[in-house]
């Protein structure tokens, strides 16, 4: 009974209802989004680098996890000796470039295209094919729908034009892959590489060679690729963490303003209604109960009005900007279900508890 | 037989910002089971008061009420609500129907409440002798004041209450509904020796009572 006096007081106020039910599928929403895009960029970037088939990531001292900012490359000739140690099948320089023109922010990759091959397996080419004068440019498939990239086009970057040569499958570390002496040339780094992927001839053995290139290397950043993957989490993070709490508190907080303002708007024009229950005899819980179970049911329409929408804008988001990855989880889901439910009832509870209090004679008065 | 309500030097006081206003400076009553009483007298003569400290929607300043054998003066608001649930039933002037709700859920809601149920067979005598079949799957909105009061005279008695109160039962009705709602409480009275306790200023609606109570001032003036 009590649900259907719910349900029906719901579907008497449509607007009002719509309302409470959209700002709490907006705070579901935001919750999920901004941990979706930024974990999403964060894995999706780690995702690529592991992509590159390496087993192991050579980088100097010092180097951040970030490869953007990783300054002071280190010589080439370490690649020589790297091929040397025990159970190495191969190794791949590369150096990094810093871009932020063209089409976005992002890495590109200077390698040697035969080196990087023996990595990673290869490039799939969609269109066109490996690098044939030193200012060609190969670019992957996300990239060239998000920009509208075709083989034979030419593209700008780092002050340079450059002719596209290949559109490749995504997946192998950058979106943008130059020959790797162009790249030296251009940062006057000739002889030098920011990172050394290395494959080994049996994933079992990262940590017998991250001892081997240790000695080796004394000083350097070896990072087996299972480690680095378990670093790249917004838990290793604790700015990103911090930006995260901030958002999802000013979403939460956003409901719980829009749900208190509606249940107590909604007690003041049902006082009379109360009263009338008090005259039947409802007791203090039995109100308590009624408008709790209210405003429990609009935030289960609001969690899956915001599990929906979601799942739209990340739809609109992926086709808009194909190169942006958004990572929905059941984890993140449930809890933004339990953050909306808990902020919806705390919202109600002092409106609810104002009604449970009202006097019976004064709420049968009001007009 | 005991009597069912039973007030002495019944006094309420209402506090109104620093100033006290007293509603009611002493009542003395007695009303037996099975009894029609109605309550007269002019506007603020304190007959709601009455009614309302007798359903228990209220607690007295000072004095004695004791109805069906509970004393008022000791309960606190969870047992007068307990009491109002199991004991007592409430008809008003505005009718006071839940406007969300259809008419059988108007009054299902007050068994919901009182904890027992759905009871089908009581369900069905209290609309057929009511004659508010027609009308139950109304929404107030739906329904002429006539049809509304009787809706709620049937919310008031589905339970079995003890007493039933009216506050001015016909006071937003016309004469022909007003008799036809009247004709209902009086066969209440007298095929189920339901109390019905009535508050009103209408003689003539009165006049449908056992016994009449005059007020004024807050004091019965004559029994």
């Amino acid at each position: 009974m009590i649900n259907r006096m719910v349900l029906q007081n719901l579907l008497h106020r449509p607007v009002r209802t719509a309302v409470s039910v959209l700002a709490i599928a907006i705070e579901v929403g935001m919750v999920m989004l901004v941990v979706g895009l930024s974990t999403g960029m964060l894995h999706e970037s780690a995702k690529r680098v592991e992509g590159v088939g390496a087993d192991i990531l050579v980088q100097p001292p010092g180097a951040s996890m970030f490869f953007g900012l990783t300054q002071s490359p280190m010589p080439i000739k370490i690649a020589d000796r790297l091929v040397e140690i025990p159970r190495v099948a191969a190794v791949a320089p590369v150096l990094f470039q810093f871009n932020s023109s063209g089409g976005g922010i992002g890495l590109i990759y200077g390698i040697d295209l035969e080196s990087f091959s023996r990595v990673s397996g290869g490039f799939v080419y969609h269109e066109g094919g490996g690098f044939e004068q030193p200012y060609d440019i190969m670019v992957d498939d996300w990239y060239a729908k998000a920009n509208h990239v075709k083989v034979g086009q030419t593209l700008h970057f780092l002050n340079h034009d450059f002719r596209v040569s290949g559109i490749v499958e995504h997946g192998k570390g950058a979106r943008l892959f130059i020959p790797l002496e162009t790249a030296q040339d251009l940062t006057v780094a000739q002889g030098r590489a920011s990172i050394f992927f290395v494959k080994l001839t049996n994933p079992g053995f990262a940590d017998d060679a991250k001892a081997a290139i240790g000695k080796l290397l004394p000083g350097y950043q070896i990072l087996p690729m299972r480690e680095y993957m378990s670093m790249m989490s917004s838990n290793n993070l604790p700015a990103l963490q911090v930006f995260i709490s901030i958002l999802i508190s000013v979403a939460v907080t956003i409901g719980f303003l829009v749900i208190f303002l509606s249940m107590y708007t909604t007690i003041t024009e049902r006082t009379r209604e109360i009263g009338i229950l008090k005259s039947l005899g409802a007791s203090k819980a039995y109100i308590l109960e009624a408008i709790l179970r209210e405003a429990s049911l609009l935030a289960a329409m609001g969690i899956v009005a915001g599990f929906l929408g979601t799942l739209a804008v990340k739809k609109l988001i992926i086709a808009s900007f194909p190169t942006q990855a958004v990572d929905l989880t059941v984890e993140w889901a449930l809890y933004a279900a339990v953050l909306a439910m808990a902020g919806t009832l705390i919202g109600a509870f002092y409106p609810a508890i104002r009604a449970a209090r009202l006097d019976p004679v004064d709420a049968l008065g009001y007009e | 037989m005991e009597p069912i309500i039973i007030t002495q030097d019944l006094k309420k006081v209402y506090r109104l910002g620093k100033v006290d206003v007293p509603a009611l400076r002493g009542v003395d009553l007695v009303v037996q089971e099975g009894e029609f009483l109605a309550v007269v007298g002019p506007s603020g003569c304190g007959k709601s008061t009455l009614l309302h400290i007798l359903g228990g929607l209220t607690s007295p300043t000072s004095g004695h009420v004791l109805v069906d054998g509970n004393e008022f003066i000791t309960m606190n608001d969870s047992d007068r609500t307990r009491f109002r649930r199991h004991k007592i039933g409430f008809v008003f002037q505005r009718f006071n129907l839940l406007p969300t709700l259809t008419a059988r859920q108007n009054i299902a809601i007050a068994q919901h409440i009182q904890g027992n149920g759905f009871n089908p067979h009581r369900f069905d005598a209290v609309t057929d002798m009511l004659g508010i079949r027609p009308k139950l799957d109304h929404k107030p909105f739906a329904m002429s004041g006539g049809e509304q009061q009787r809706v709620a005279i049937a919310r008031a008695v589905i339970c079995e209450p003890k007493i039933l109160l009216a506050d001015e039962p016909t006071g937003n009705l016309d004469t022909e509904n007003s008799q036809i709602v009247l004709n209902m409480l009086r066969e209440l009275n007298r095929s189920f020796r339901q109390t019905v306790l009535m508050i009103t200023h209408n003689p003539e609606a009165a006049a449908v009572s056992d016994r009449i109570v005059r007020m004024r001032d807050g004091r019965v003036v004559s029994d």
